[in-house]
């Protein structure tokens, strides 16, 4: 059984990085509207951090002995929080319409991870299936981290999350993932 | 090294950084620990050093603009390093008093497993960019234990040997999917070798393709 205050720390973990994730697509695509998404989730975490603070206050009444776990949870929390400031800063830079040099670009693709863009075509195996039942980052090595489907978007897609033809794909990965992760989606590659 | 460089560096290091952090929190590792606080120094220098460049090629007031979101990334770059050194400082505490953490990093999406590489398995004896592990499994090596002791985020020219432990980042399919190369259950499939005109077409074909969903993806809005 995980505890509650455990649970609501990895959700303040996961967060975090999926908004550092999103931070960089929205530096490297321009893109206003990823970028708001990073601060939406800040605002989310505001919340989260104040209820596992609430949480432990409590706890803090009933078990004095865990004052040092306390301790070391608020600590783990701040840097946590720190994190996803730093991700909304380069959000906000997005926003001012000041992320715009070709080098930020630049230096994202040349990086260890890098980000791409893939559409699914109709005949894609990708289409019409859920990122479950395909594993796509066992098998690609590329990391969905959004989806643009017509207007909109679906961040942080999860294993239920269905694919259609027409949506586009934006993920993190190694370049040697790349070329496959394109070809699956536009369905040249059959295999997965 | 090019403001270009410098950047990609930061971006490297600050992702790299991460999760050495968290790993040395869950293995009790002081020596990790010491690697995530060598790279935050190492990030604090890549900072000015891009300060120092930004700003001498700063000559007028588009310049100027356009530069200052490059500062402002710099600086969040290293501010995710500060907050890792911060993670790595918890170690000063006995780990019975931070039982969360290991339950957290062990739920999370992506989660970080140490790994054995069996005298049996096929990796034995490659590089780690001859088994494009990433590709082939989505984990990312962070870190190697081998006889001459632990190399944090290991060059692609390092080779795997029979005992090596490898401390990996992942989703569980692909971790476990790679527990069963690294037992030798399962032989490793190796990509059969391009010939180079091909490879340089599909990059040339990947790059355009990039460009036209990256302009699809523009929102309306952004046009301005």
């Amino acid at each position: 059984m995980m505890s509650k205050i455990a649970s609501m720390l990895m959700e303040l973990k996961d967060t975090s990085e999926m908004m550092i994730d999103l931070a960089y697509s929205s530096l490297l695509y321009d893109n206003t509207e990823i970028a708001e998404e990073v601060i939406a989730l800040s605002e989310n975490l505001e919340g989260l951090s104040e209820k596992i603070q609430d949480e432990i206050a409590q706890a803090g009444r009933t078990m004095p002995d865990e004052m040092a776990r306390a301790v070391v949870t608020i600590r783990l929390m701040d840097s946590i929080m720190g994190i996803a400031s730093a991700a909304e800063s380069i959000a906000d830079v997005v926003i001012r319409g000041l992320g715009d040099h070709p080098v930020l670009a630049m230096s994202i693709r040349d990086s260890d991870t890098t980000m791409c863009l893939a559409k699914i075509a109709d005949d894609s195996v990708l289409a019409d299936r859920t990122f479950g039942e395909v594993s796509l980052s066992t098998t690609s090595g590329m990391f969905v981290i959004a989806i643009r489907r017509g207007k909109d978007y679906i961040f942080g897609p999860g294993d239920t999350t269905r694919m259609m033809a027409g949506d586009i794909l934006i993920a993190r990965g190694p370049d040697e993932g790349v070329a496959y992760f394109k070809d699956l989606a536009d369905g040249t590659e059959k295999s997965i | 090294m090019t403001v270009r460089e410098l950047l990609t560096e930061m971006k490297d290091m600050s992702e790299v950084i991460i999760d050495l952090a968290y790993a040395s929190l869950m293995y009790n590792s002081t020596s990790m620990a010491e690697r995530v606080r060598g790279l935050e120094d190492e990030m604090d220098d890549l900072k000015f050093a891009t300060r120092y460049k930004v700003l001498l090629s700063s000559r007028t007031r588009e310049d100027a603009r356009q530069l200052s979101g490059i500062l402002e990334v710099a600086s969040a770059a290293d501010r995710i390093s500060d907050a890792a050194s911060d993670i790595v400082s918890l170690l000063r505490f006995p780990p019975e008093k931070r039982p969360f953490i290991t339950e957290m990093l062990s739920k999370a999406d992506e989660k970080i497993r140490m790994i054995r590489i069996s005298a049996d398995s096929t990796m034995t004896g490659n590089t780690i960019g001859r088994l494009q592990i990433e590709a082939s499994t989505g984990c990312k090596i962070i870190a190697i234990k081998n006889r001459r002791g632990w190399t944090y985020d290991p060059e692609d020219e390092m080779k795997l040997r029979a005992n090596d432990v490898i401390i990996v980042r992942g989703t569980d399919d692909g971790a476990d999917l790679l527990v069963e190369y690294a037992a030798g259950r399962k032989d490793w499939v190796f990509e059969e070798a391009v010939p180079e005109y091909v490879v340089e077409d599909e990059a040339e074909e990947d790059l355009q393709n990039e460009e036209e969903l990256s302009e699809e993806i523009r929102g309306e809005g952004d046009d301005e």
